[in-house]
């Protein structure tokens, strides 16, 4: 059994690797219209990216890493395709005031030619053709003028496209949101180190009392906020630990065991979303949005998601209670916790504070989160109380893969490559209401069966470049879409492989498949519908 | 991932029994499996082992027609492959060399005398094996339920926070 199971992976693994192969060389074979030739190359960078996430041939992060490297070698002025690359020159024959002869190719749509400046770079003007020949024409052309230079090939792959900087690409891995999340990784490693994560869980559990459903409630409601600051996968894991000894209370044939097992994995994606730190889609989101010169302070994202994060908070819980109803009327909740007293543990709960607090206060203040992300990272570190071993079991891979999937979006952007996908589907035509809906359901499906990082990494880039683009027409709200695409991103708890969460739920051996499913799918619809209401009804006056 | 088994060794039949119910209760996550000889044992250790799993805790008796479970044990200890697996000595006859032995070159991990509780077979399997997983295993979530979940977890936050991709 084990050994074709194994079989079956690789078989994945393998088509994974020759879809991303087939999908990088493909636009190199078909030319697509109105794409330009960087967009080929970022098309091909795009669809390897997609299959190595999806079908994940190599490791998700390390995907990122590739398109990092592709980008920079491809895409780059200074990567080997565009330093080599010149404009080919010519110089237009003069023949009367105004009037140029130049070869027919040199010709953009028989309405412009390309000044040549250097190298790299052109210029357009207008001209208006007297005369075609076979290979030459005659323009008429006051914008020209004696000694200009022109290009001979209008198509060629350097007008249309202006290379970045190789540092364009690498910037990505100190992206603002990138330090931003190093400052969340910081805070959560500290919090770790110190057991500060437990004992608050302690502290804050106390006033649930004794009954059961009220020690569901409590459970999501600490799950959420340790999981709004903390990974949410670190937070299941230590939540996991505190509900384990209670469900051993119950007998075994006791559904509420399931409803408390179920309880923690739910409310830590549901909390992830609270914050732009909860969870790495929201870095992309926040990234995305950013690179349009949009910025989105972390308390108004805290506002903006609050609404929704409680709904599904309470929904979720009276699902689990009704589903699962306890049979113990009462039962004991053993809870110890003393608070780390020693120097060093003091100085990072007053971290851990100012920093919340200054991120909280930040339309206050005006001081952009991530640079208060790097108080926790310069004054954990200073004070000793992140050591240098604790740096390095940091969670390093997610800031690469959200950084792989900042640098996607930025050379979608760049290329065209975006606007040329969206642009296929007449979007003006959709109902708004619809829009945003086409956009949540297909990332809901995506991201339950894919990375959220992922999902949202590929869909992201989509929604941007159909604001910035204008073809959704009136009424399209950029902000939004994205932040409901993440909101969606991370609603996705149907499957064990959905989310870490869930697979750390589901691996304690207490839950059935069949009841994940069966509640994620309730959490996930409702989420959705609520997320779409809000989106529409509320968030248009807060924006 | 590998499956962890049992493995228990003793002569006999009536008293192997009882090891093995005592021990059920392990059985969800760790597949047990018998042997009433050294050399029984060493077959079933080598197809276990051939299948790709691994065998997490031996209990094994001492005296045994043919090899004793101290030889077994020292032999056990040198493979590579089992030398991460918890061994503990279930007897009541172990003489004083034997014991010295075992706890020398079996690198014993733990010794119980006949007769034994229930109770406290069960707690030192659960120990052994907890010891063993956080020793040889990434993704220690799946013995948090039968485990000593209080360690499992201690152990996972020494290895780093766990993170969201």
């Amino acid at each position: 059994m084990r050994t074709k199971r194994k079989k079956g992976v690789n078989r994945v693994r393998l088509a994974g690797l020759a879809l991303g192969f087939i999908g990088f060389l493909l636009p190199f074979f078909i030319q697509f219209d109105g794409l330009s030739f960087a967009g080929h190359m970022a098309l091909g960078i795009f669809l390897m990216a997609a299959s190595f996430w999806m079908l994940e041939p190599i490791p998700i992060y390390s995907t990122s890493l590739l398109v990092i490297m592709m980008q920079v070698l491809l895409l780059s002025a200074q990567g080997p395709v565009y330093k080599a690359s010149s404009l080919p020159e010519t110089t237009p024959v003069s023949l009367q005031e105004n009037l140029w002869q130049v070869p027919l190719s040199a010709l953009d749509g028989n309405e412009a030619v390309y000044i040549r400046i250097d190298d790299k770079k052109t210029a357009r003007v207008e001209v208006q053709v007297t005369e075609i020949g076979v290979d030459v024409a005659i323009i008429n052309a006051p914008g020209l003028s004696e000694g200009d230079v022109i290009v001979t090939e209008s198509g060629h792959w350097l007008i249309k496209y202006r290379a970045a900087h190789y540092s364009e690409y690498f910037r990505t891995m100190a992206d603002p949101i990138i330090i931003l999340f190093l400052g969340g990784f910081m805070l959560a490693g500290a919090a770790v180190k110190y057991n500060l994560d437990k004992n608050l869980t302690s502290v804050l559990l106390k006033p649930f009392g004794k009954k059961p459903m009220y020690i569901a409630l409590g459970l999501m409601l600490v799950t959420a906020v340790l999981s709004a600051f903390m990974s949410n996968t670190a937070t299941t894991a230590m939540m996991m630990t505190v509900v384990i000894p209670i469900t051993a209370q119950f007998p075994p044939e006791d559904r509420f065991r399931t409803a408390l097992a179920l309880s923690v994995p739910i409310a830590a994606n549901v909390g992830g979303i609270a914050t732009p730190i909860g969870t790495p889609p929201n870095a992309i989101v926040i990234a995305a949005l950013n690179q349009q010169g949009i910025s989105i302070p972390f308390g108004e994202w805290m506002l903006l998601v609050m609404p929704i994060v409680i709904i599904l908070l309470l929904v979720s819980w009276f699902t689990l209670c009704y589903l699962f109803p306890p049979t113990l009327s009462e039962f004991k909740l053993k809870l110890e916790g003393t608070f780390n007293t020693s120097g060093k543990a003091i100085t990072l709960y007053v971290i851990f504070a100012l920093t919340v607090i200054l991120w909280i206060t930040e339309a206050q203040h005006g001081i952009p989160s991530s640079m208060v992300a790097f108080l926790p990272i310069t004054a954990l570190t200073v004070t000793s109380v992140m050591t240098k071993e604790d740096i390095r079991s940091l969670p390093w891979d997610v800031l690469w893969l959200v950084a792989g999937g900042i640098a996607l979006g930025v050379a979608m952007d760049n290329t065209g490559l975006a606007t040329w996908i969206v642009s296929s589907i007449s979007w003006e035509t959709l109902p708004k209401l619809m829009l945003l809906l086409v956009f949540g359901v297909v990332a809901y499906m995506m991201s339950n069966f894919l990375s959220n990082t992922v999902t949202a990494t590929l869909i992201i880039p989509l929604a941007i470049s159909i604001g910035t683009s204008g073809i959704a027409g009136e009424g399209f709200n950029l902000i939004i879409t994205c932040i409901f695409v993440g909101i969606a991103c991370n609603i996705a708890m149907m499957l064990p492989i959905s989310t870490p969460p869930n697979a750390i739920a589901m691996s304690t051996g207490f839950l059935k498949t069949s009841d994940m499913v069966k509640v994620g799918i309730i959490v996930g619809i409702i989420g959705l519908i609520v997320g779409l209401l809000i989106a529409t009804f509320v968030w248009p006056f807060m924006i | 991932m590998s499956t962890i088994y049992i493995l228990c060794i003793e002569d006999e039949a009536e008293v192997l029994d009882v090891i093995v119910n005592d021990i059920s209760a392990l059985e969800v996550v760790f597949p047990i499996e018998v042997g009433v000889t050294a050399n029984e044992a060493r077959k079933v250790i080598d197809e276990i082992l051939e299948n790709g799993d691994r065998i997490g805790l031996i209990l094994c008796d001492h005296v045994l027609p043919g090899e004793n479970g101290v030889e077994l044990l020292v032999e056990l200890q040198s493979r590579p492959e089992t030398k991460e697996t918890r061994k503990v000595l279930l007897t009541g006859q172990a003489g004083l060399d034997a014991t010295v032995k075992a706890v020398n070159k079996a690198g014993l991990n733990r010794y119980i005398a006949k007769p034994w509780h229930k109770e406290d077979l069960v707690e030192i399997c659960r120990e052994e094996l907890t010891s063993y997983v956080i020793k040889t295993t990434t993704n220690l979530l799946p013995f948090m339920g039968i485990l000593n979940a209080e360690k499992l977890s201690e152990a996972m936050r020494e290895r780093g926070i766990p993170s969201d991709a």
